[in-house]
């Protein structure tokens, strides 16, 4: 298995507060992963490190084999999109606009569009169903569409490997479907390497080909999903009693019941 | 929405820009023939054209050329470079309410101004030049110190911690300034409060000659970083994402924005709620895009200070209220409206 990005030895701190300490981690290419984990377990910290967003304290970040401080921010930005957890827009811009930023790693200068970066932002407007909207102020439309306009601005950028940090925070279920769905088509045909923090077990499980639960900072447990997705892990990793069937219309692992675990500590 | 209702969209966008843009220059030629018309000496319009055809009579060409237009010019510079400081900043901090005083900019240079008077004594100025070149000193040592100050070895500047950190520097640097007011003679303290208050001092065209080629680089490097300040616009963490040495940049366009706030209050005086206002007005009128942005933002500044400038000479006459008195009597309330209306 080919690896998108590894870590090594990777530690990150806010301040004093080391958040993640010695974490190895390998991200398969070409492949849907998600991180999962409890509040505070430093899964966004680590995302966040591993797309350069948050200076590491400590180890080594790989992408694609090569240390990712030897890169400039911009070769690594043509090379690997990261969105943040809930983005704010400036105030009028609209939707054409915000999606425009995307290119900015591939432009220089003063950043005019070329016909083939028009071509691009068309087509991440199309994937997102958001060419209606183009000339709309992203302030004006609802969070489901908004969140979709800063995926469209990824997708602009035209990368291999996309990291995305709780993309369906805030939406509801038709949304978040509609949202993982089109990270799944990203992946399949065009063979985009996704990388993605989940809140929602369930889905990560459904849409993912590759899982890592961290607590703590640590790997608990990373492989194909049924590896993952077991009532073991899950108790180790939140604590929680799990109650984990195989769901028959996908195939794949879901958590049907959860209780709180209590013993002899509560 | 089609796709030729969108391009008729973008098309009717870029129109309407142009307009805004060629309206502006249109009021700014306006006010400045009005305020080439305002003032204790009057100038009929008759006169005044007939004089900038250069068939006036002596009298008039002094009046005008000496004294009025170099003021007038001033006063334009004066506000397009606080202004479009005022945009930088509130661009790099994404904070609404940012604006070059709140990097202690004015209070440092008036502070020198203080110092000055007080330390050497001398009550009119050695050098025309020393005054600005001292006001400069102070406004790049303040705004030096906001940045030391806010600045964390790991995260770098955040947005927050600079406007804290300016609003701190600003109230301790104006603190110390009152307890050095209180011990000036009248002569001084005439001086001083004449530059606290914004009084436009530097009217001659040497301080035009002074001030103009450093806005000729500035301004043009603005407009020029006008995409990086989109991105950064859309937060630290998706510029980083978008390739943008965020640090980098963001110290970048903070020097630009001090060195053109520093030379207009150092020949202007304290003139305050330009940089703050005229980014807002700009943006109201055409979006958060810079680089249709700050040239309307510029020209805004501009028309402002020009008519508080002409107004202040028109009210009280023979003397006149200070520049800097006037944008506030005109900014206050905008603000407060703006404020009200969310």
């Amino acid at each position: 298995m080919i690896n998108s990005i590894a870590t090594e030895n990777l530690a990150v701190a806010y301040g004093e507060n080391l958040v993640v300490d010695d974490l190895d981690m390998q991200i398969p290419q070409e492949k849907i992963t998600s991180i999962i984990g409890p509040n505070g377990c430093g899964k966004s910290t680590v995302l966040k490190a591993v797309g350069r967003i948050l200076k590491p304290k400590g180890g080594m970040v790989y992408l694609n084999g090569h240390d990712i401080r030897s890169l400039s921010t911009k070769e690594v930005a043509q090379k690997m999109a990261i969105l943040p957890q809930s983005p704010q827009a400036p105030a009028g811009l609209t939707v054409g606009e915000l999606v425009a930023y995307g290119r900015f790693p591939h432009q220089r200068g003063f950043g005019k569009l070329k016909p083939e970066d028009k071509k691009i932002i068309q087509w991440a407007l199309d994937v997102t169903r958001l060419s209606e909207h183009e000339t709309t102020a992203v302030d004006n439309l609802s969070g489901g569409q908004r969140q979709r306009v800063w995926i469209a601005m990824a997708l602009a950028q035209q990368t291999d490997l996309i990291l995305l940090d709780e993309p369906t925070t805030y939406l509801d279920l038709a949304y978040q479907l509609e949202i993982l769905e089109l990270l799944f088509r990203l992946n399949r045909e065009q063979g985009c390497t996704i990388v993605m923090v989940l809140h929602d077990l369930n889905l990560a499980a459904r849409f993912s080909d590759y899982m890592i639960a961290i607590r703590g900072g640590d790997v608990i447990r990373h492989g194909l999903p049924e590896v993952v997705m077991t009532a073991d892990v899950l108790k180790e990793t939140f604590r929680i009693d799990a109650e984990i069937v195989t769901e028959p219309r996908t195939g794949r692992p879901v958590c049907i019941s959860y209780d709180l675990i209590k013993d002899g500590v509560n | 929405m089609t796709r030729e209702a969108i391009l008729k969209y973008k098309r009717r966008l870029a129109l309407r820009n142009l307009l805004i843009l060629m309206g502006g220059l249109f009021l700014l030629l306006v006010s400045l023939f009005v305020s080439m018309n305002a003032g204790y000496s009057k100038l009929s319009i008759l006169d005044t054209l007939n004089t900038v055809a250069g068939k006036g009579t002596a009298t008039h060409e002094l009046i005008l050329f000496q004294y009025r237009l170099p003021r007038i010019v001033i006063s334009i510079l004066i506000g397009a470079g606080l202004a479009l400081s005022g945009c930088l900043i509130q661009g790099i901090s994404r904070n609404p309410l940012a604006e070059p005083g709140l990097l202690g900019i004015n209070a440092g240079a008036g502070m020198m101004v203080i110092l000055y008077a007080l330390l050497l004594g001398i009550t009119n100025f050695s050098s025309i030049f020393t005054l600005p070149f001292l006001a400069l000193i102070g406004a790049a040592g303040a705004a030096i110190s906001v940045y030391l100050l806010a600045y964390k070895k790991q995260e770098g500047i955040s947005s927050e911690r600079l406007i804290l950190t300016g609003i701190a520097v600003q109230a301790g640097i104006s603190a110390l300034t009152t307890i050095l007011i209180v011990n000036l003679d009248d002569m001084r303290f005439s001086i001083v409060s004449g530059w606290q208050a914004g009084q436009i001092w530097g009217a001659n065209w040497q301080y035009v000659l002074t001030l103009l080629p450093w806005l000729c680089v500035l301004i043009p490097y603005c407009l020029y970083k006008a995409k990086s300040l989109d991105v950064l616009n859309l937060g630290d963490e998706v510029a980083l994402a978008l390739g943008m040495p965020v640090e980098k940049e963001r110290r970048k366009i903070l020097i630009v924005a001090v060195m053109l706030a520093a030379c207009c209050v150092s020949v202007g005086g304290n003139i305050s709620f330009v940089g703050l206002i005229a980014p807002h007005l700009a943006r109201r009128m055409v979006g958060p895009k810079h680089q249709i942005l700050l040239p309307v933002c510029a020209l805004t500044g501009a028309v402002l200070v020009c008519i508080a400038d002409t107004l202040g000479r028109m009210l009280i006459q023979p003397s006149s209220i200070p520049t800097g008195i006037m944008t506030a009597i005109i900014g206050a309330p905008y603000f407060i409206y703006l404020l009200v209306r969310r």
